[in-house]
């Protein structure tokens, strides 16, 4: 099975993003990049699909330079190739006009690997812009079959069995490859790299693809961000640190009560 | 400004989040409604006041699209919206890759706007920023506008119910659906609880965390808990609280045992009054709490219990 996932370079969503307070917009400028989380569990469930069944797993970034890095600690867990469009009439794209870039830049791999991918993943949402739209939107550019929120895939006679996770349960979905998969969290954990394989995929070149190298043509942005602004924040309250637990609690009891919380 | 809204069915009826958006649409102008396979969630649908188109029941997803990008192509609406549930989040850039429209996610509010017709708030990076969003292309704008940002319509009289008869091209079916499977029967209605009592892997075990539910069902209030609690299998995902599970806005949110990581919060910083246990005084959860009680939350747990059982009595 040849997988390729799109992974998406996002601020470190374990810090906290506030707008900056001379230019109004997000503040991301310190906040170190990493691979999108879903982006990081659609990675493992592709590695063990391609260890359980054969074939490769290729990994793709749109956006700047500094994407390889985030590339490279793909290949050391897993990911056999990958590769990054990075141009600067590619920068800002809305999700339609991502979905439409990655389309090209599978199109383009394709040609030239002279095969074509069986399963196209995204992650189920990227936690900067959190749209959960550009697997979708790619699904139908490809005109390919989509299912989102999938926790586990296998192949069937014909094309592959994938599970999604919904409010209520879950849904089993068969369907003719290729297809678009987006990932949920599974019920593993992404691997770690060891020492070995991050030592080899330091020395991995990822190559560097420009629009027109892919064919990429920039599709006009549909939808357009006017302006940012902050819901309002919290503060911290009242500490209550006690050395009897009762005391704490008859306290903050009293409190909540008073707070009319309860 | 002509506005279309899909309203979800639940077991044949109309689906309350869904219904919230006839009160968003009726403030950008013309509305209807569009419901599929339910003629039931179409008549509840009409009391309030709109006309509906009603088609076909959808087998699956993929049919559902079909359906939906028939009729919006029909109707050419500006502006279509959806509740934020799972399958509308799917059926939204979908239909709007079809229809040539730009798609919001999430929109928490949705406001006429002069210069841009039409314009939507929502989050972004776990919500502690919100985007303003407006649309530049001429195909219908999509939306999946979160439940509870708009209040319930009122009924106001019948609007009409009409058939519309849209067949759904054997082609159209690109994932077969082979199983639905329902894990989670509970009603967890944590967006529209007053208290929520959340636990997290602090809990320590299925066991530790019992303290949550007994601590919640003397308040009268309802159970959330952090993705780790969730896959450590001490309750169902429908209690899962932040950026992968619900939004809720209680009067009183009690965090045991949680963190306070940003994509569990976000999900509660509606609460108007939080309330934190936790052993470690550097979590994060105390930087947003209104009261924080450093301890253990098998010692403060029971102690809480009982105190406010004695009070309720
Ligand atoms: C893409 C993505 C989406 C996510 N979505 C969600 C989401 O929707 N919801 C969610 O909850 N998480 C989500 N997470 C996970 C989130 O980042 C945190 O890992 C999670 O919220 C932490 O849960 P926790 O606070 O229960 O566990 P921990 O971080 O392990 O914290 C446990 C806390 O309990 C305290 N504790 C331990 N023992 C005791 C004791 N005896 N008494 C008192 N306190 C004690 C500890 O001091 C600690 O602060 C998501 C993560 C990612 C990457
Ligand atoms: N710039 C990008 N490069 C590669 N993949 C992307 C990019 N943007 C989005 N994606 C993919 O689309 C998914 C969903 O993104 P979103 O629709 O923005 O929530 C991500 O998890 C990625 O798999």
């Amino acid at each position: 099975m040849n997988i390729f996932v799109c992974v998406k370079q996002v601020p470190d969503d374990y810090v906290e993003v506030h707008l900056n307070p001379t230019t109004g917009t997000p503040d991301v400028e310190g906040i170190d990049q990493v691979n999108n989380a879903f982006d990081t569990y659609a990675v493992e469930m592709a590695v063990r699909a391609v260890e359980a069944h054969g074939g490769s797993v290729t990994v793709a970034a749109i956006g700047p330079e500094k994407c390889q890095n985030g590339l490279k600690n793909l290949i050391a867990v897993g990911a056999n190739k990958a590769v990054l469009l990075s141009d600067p009439a590619l920068l800002d794209l809305d999700e339609a006009a991502t979905a439409s870039a990655l389309a090209s830049l599978i199109a383009k791999c394709e040609a030239d690997q002279g095969e074509s991918f069986d399963l196209i993943f995204c992650g189920k949402e990227s936690t900067d812009e959190i749209s959960a739209q550009v697997g979708a939107m790619l699904s139908e550019t490809l005109k390919a079959p989509f299912v989102s929120s999938v926790v586990e895939v296998e192949p069937v006679e014909g094309g592959v069995k994938a599970k999604q996770e919904t409010e209520s349960g879950y849904a089993v979905y068969e369907m003719a490859l290729p297809a678009v998969l987006t990932v949920a969290k599974p019920a593993y954990d992404p691997r770690y790299p060891t020492i070995k394989s991050k030592m080899a995929a330091r020395k991995a070149t990822i190559p560097m693809l420009t629009a027109a190298d892919a064919g990429a043509v920039k599709q006009d942005n549909r939808v357009t961000c006017l302006g940012y602004s902050e819901p309002a924040k919290r503060q911290a309250g009242v500490r209550i640190q006690e050395k009897e637990a009762a005391d704490a609690v008859a306290k903050a009891v009293a409190m909540m009560a008073e707070a009319k919380a309860i | 400004m002509k506005c279309l809204v899909y309203v979800e069915t639940h077991e044949g009826k109309a689906q309350g989040g869904s219904l919230e958006l006839l009160t968003a649409a009726a403030g950008l102008g013309e509305v209807k409604a569009v419901v599929l396979g339910s003629r039931e969630a179409a008549e509840q649908t009409a009391a309030y006041g709109v006309d509906v188109l009603l088609a076909g029941e959808a087998c699956c997803p993929d049919a559902a699209t079909a359906l939906l990008e028939h009729i919006i192509g029909e109707e050419k609406p500006q502006v279509v919206l959806m509740n934020a549930t799972l399958a509308a989040k799917d059926l939204a850039p979908r239909l709007a890759h079809r229809l040539g429209g730009g798609c919001v996610t999430d929109a928490v509010a949705v406001e006429a706007d002069e210069a841009h017709g039409v314009v939507f708030t929502r989050p972004a990076y776990g919500g502690t920023v919100l985007e303003r969003l407006a649309l530049t292309s001429a195909a219908p704008a999509f939306a999946t506008v979160r439940s509870g940002s708009f209040a319930k319509p009122e009924q106001t009289g019948n609007g009409a119910v009409t058939e519309v008869d849209v067949a759904v091209a054997e082609d159209a079916i690109r994932a077969r659906l082979v199983e639905t499977v329902t894990e989670i029967t509970e009603m967890v209605n944590l967006e529209g609880a007053d208290i929520v009592v959340c636990g997290g892997r602090g809990m320590g075990d299925a066991q530790g965390f019992k303290l949550v539910e007994e601590l919640a069902d003397v308040l009268g209030g309802v159970v959330g808990a952090t993705r780790p609690a969730i896959e450590e299998g001490w309750i169902s995902r429908a209690h899962q609280i932040g950026q992968s599970g619900k939004m809720v806005a209680p009067k009183l949110y009690i965090a045991c045992g949680v963190f306070g990581a940003m994509q569990h919060i976000s999900g509660a910083m509606a609460s108007k009054y939080i309330v934190a246990i936790n052993k470690d005084e550097a979590a994060s959860i105390f930087d947003v709490a209104d009261v924080g009680i450093v301890g253990d939350v098998h010692e403060i747990l029971p102690l809480m219990i009982e105190e406010i059982r004695k009070r309720k009595a």
